[in-house]
């Protein structure tokens, strides 16, 4: 659906984005995973059309983006980081002018408003001025905005960013819906629990170059780090943890009454069985998951939201 | 505690710099300006340029020639010699304050010692320069006869060319309704055209990108709402005159309708101007303080043009208000028709053209620039 190629883009002596390349395919949902100023939103805003690129070409739906920008605009929905909607207009007013702009006969516009605010759980609000709106509402209103035009492809830059968890939730069922209808979803966030939970695949994207992409178990492939629990007792003697490696060979560090034992939570039962047999009282559990963070940890040596 | 809260205050206040051109350059600039206008600056090095008085001489004696010769050896005056009908026509169009006619039979009445057929015919919207004029002639006619005012009852009779009537507005009343309207409407539209620096500021000029607009009509939109609300305030400004002061807005309403679209279009074109030149709110609201401040004073908004001396008329040209308010002297005193206003409808239209395009030029550069 979208084919980004030798991508790059520089702000005078900034190099934003750096020879990146990506496709995407039709009906997924794909994640751009980076710290803040990694290149996220310019990679998107060259693939919104509205930013030249220096070098490389986007392709959306076997269209050259920069050759037929007008027609890509009407392929497209984006849904900006900012909330760019007009304070002092109501929702339904805000979405009417949106639509409008893309040329839809005012009959079907209409019809649009009342199934988007549906969708987003806003109809019953659609009267009142988006200035009297909570933080989440008025990231619903946004990517409503963005839907009306009925486009193949959703471009969502951030669009959770400082919003209760409640209206998270509610973002997420929302994409999910539009992605089970067939929409193809781009989505750009430095939270990777957003992305663990959305994303069919993902590339993760560090001072304008991707550093890794695929799916999340191709990811986890990608690292030496393997999922763990550590476990802590009231009392762990030294013949105990020679007991335990011998009984669960992949423990691997002990600190004091701490243990590290090297395996999936799905092996969880039986090492608590060994510990039970071994008359060992466990205070504290902890599973260590080789999650996104931990990727992008091993792959830069720093934390995503550095 | 209040010095350091001071302290930091000023730190502030001084690193902001368009706060401080608007605090101490624009009063310097605004000083200098009205010395000028008001003529006290460079008294002692040079003294100030002559009035320009056209003058007719259809005695053409020796009498006459020599009175004009020595008339014009005043050094407040300088006498430009024209034809009667030229001369009347071009104080008639406020391009030349008075003309001096010297009517036949002027020598006769200089050697019987009668009235001396001596007219001044001149224009009463620059009153203050007439009253300069006509004083300074009769005390060279006194001079230069040799006679005594009240012996021999020398009287220079004064006539406007253009009567005040019941039908036509005092000069004085379209000074300060067109001068203050356009000034009022520059500071309007300049807020007005801010608003595409506020839609840049919260996103929404983004997304009008990202939508299949072309940038251009952003920017026409924005114009033509500054437009729409220029043509509203500039109406309602008319409007209440008539109300309050009696303006006659009626007299020649399709000319009146003609010039308010020519001066909205330039003024809103001016509005989206000086917003493509900058790229935030705080940079528009110190330039266009200063820019539209300076550009009233020198067109005209502030001082009436014709107080200001002859290089700052020249420069007033390049104003809208300038074009503006000697348009609305057309109308409401010159009483001109519709093809003599057109050259001054046209220079604002061409103003407005210029600044739209270069404005186009400028918000690709300023205004649209993603990164």
């Amino acid at each position: 659906m979208i084919q980004v190629q030798n991508l790059s883009k520089s702000f005078q002596n900034i190099q934003a984005v750096n020879d990146i390349s990506f496709t995407i395919k039709k009906g997924e949902i794909f994640g751009l995973l980076g710290p803040n100023g990694a290149g996220k939103s310019t990679t998107l805003n060259m693939m919104s059309t509205i930013l030249k690129s220096d070098a490389g070409t986007i392709h959306i739906d076997g269209k050259n983006s920069r050759e037929n920008s007008k027609e890509c605009k009407h392929l497209i929905g984006v849904v900006p980081q900012e909330i760019s909607l007009y304070e002092d207009l109501s929702a339904y007013q805000n979405l009417l002018f949106w639509g409008d702009l893309y040329g839809i006969p005012s009959k079907i516009l209409k019809e649009r408003i009342h199934t988007t605010l549906e969708l987003i759980g806003l109809l019953d609000r659609k009267k009142d001025l988006i200035k009297t709106y909570s933080g989440g509402m008025k990231r619903r209103i946004n990517i409503a905005a963005a839907l009306l035009h009925h486009p193949k492809i959703l471009f969502m830059d951030e669009p959770t960013v400082g919003i209760d968890p409640q209206s998270r939730n509610h973002i997420f069922e929302v994409i999910e819906t539009l992605n089970k209808q067939g929409m193809t979803i781009v989505y750009t966030t430095h939270y990777m629990e957003e992305v663990e939970r959305l994303c069919d695949r993902i590339a993760i994207i560090d001072s304008g170059k991707i550093i890794a992409q695929g799916t999340q178990s191709q990811l986890k492939e990608l690292v030496q780090t393997k999922e763990s629990i550590q476990f802590e007792f009231n009392f762990l003697s030294e013949s105990n943890v020679d007991q335990l490696r011998e009984l669960l060979p992949y423990t691997v560090a002990q600190n004091e009454n701490k243990l590290l034992v090297e395996t999936t939570v799905q092996e969880l039962s039986k090492v608590i069985t060994t510990c039970n047999e071994l008359q060992l009282s466990i205070k504290d559990i902890q599973l260590n998951k080789v999650n996104l963070e931990a990727i992008f940890l091993n792959l830069t040596g720093k934390q995503l939201r550095d | 505690m209040i010095f350091t809260i001071l302290r930091k205050d000023l730190r502030l206040y001084f690193s902001d710099k368009k706060g401080i051109l608007v605090t101490f350059l624009l009063p310097i600039i605004m000083i200098t300006l009205f010395a000028f206008a008001f003529g006290g600056v460079g008294k002692k090095k040079s003294p100030p340029k002559p009035l320009k008085v056209l003058v007719v001489d259809k005695d053409a004696t020796t009498a006459s020639q020599e009175l004009i010769a020595k008339l014009n050896s005043i050094k407040t005056i300088q006498l430009i010699t024209s034809e009667e009908e030229k001369a009347v026509d071009l104080v008639r169009k406020g391009k030349n304050i008075a003309a001096l006619i010297f009517e036949k039979g002027f020598s006769d009445a200089v050697a019987a010692d009668t009235d001396l057929p001596i007219e001044l015919k001149y224009d009463a919207a620059r009153d203050f320069q007439m009253r300069i004029i006509h004083s300074v002639l009769k005390e060279g006619f006194k001079y230069h006869l040799g006679k005594v005012d009240v012996i021999n009852n020398i009287k220079l009779k004064t006539t406007s060319l253009i009567k005040e009537s019941s039908t036509k507005a005092h000069p004085g009343l379209v000074q300060a309704v067109g001068g203050t309207a356009i000034m009022m409407l520059l500071f309007s539209i300049a807020a007005i055209g801010g608003g595409l620096l506020d839609e840049k500021e919260a996103g929404t000029l983004k997304r009008l990108l990202i939508a299949p607009v072309k940038p251009l009509y952003i920017l026409l939109a924005k114009m033509g709402t500054a437009m729409v609300v220029s043509i509203l305030q500039l109406s309602a400004m008319f409007v209440f005159a008539w109300l309050a002061f009696g303006l006659p807005i009626f007299m020649d309403v399709f000319s009146l309708i003609l010039l308010i679209l020519c001066i909205s279009f330039a003024v809103s074109s001016f509005g989206v101007f000086l917003v493509s030149t900058v790229k935030t709110r705080q940079q528009l609201q110190g330039m266009s303080t200063i820019i539209i401040i300076l550009m009233s004073a020198i067109g005209g908004s502030m001082i009436p043009i014709n107080m200001m001396p002859a290089f700052m008329q020249k420069i007033a040209i390049i104003s809208v208000n300038y074009w503006g308010i000697e348009g609305f002297f057309d109308i409401f005193w010159r009483q001109l028709p519709l093809i003599a206003m057109l050259p001054k409808m046209g220079i604002l239209l061409a103003i407005g053209l210029g600044m739209t395009l270069v404005s186009t030029v400028l918000f690709k550069k300023n205004i649209i620039a993603i990164e």
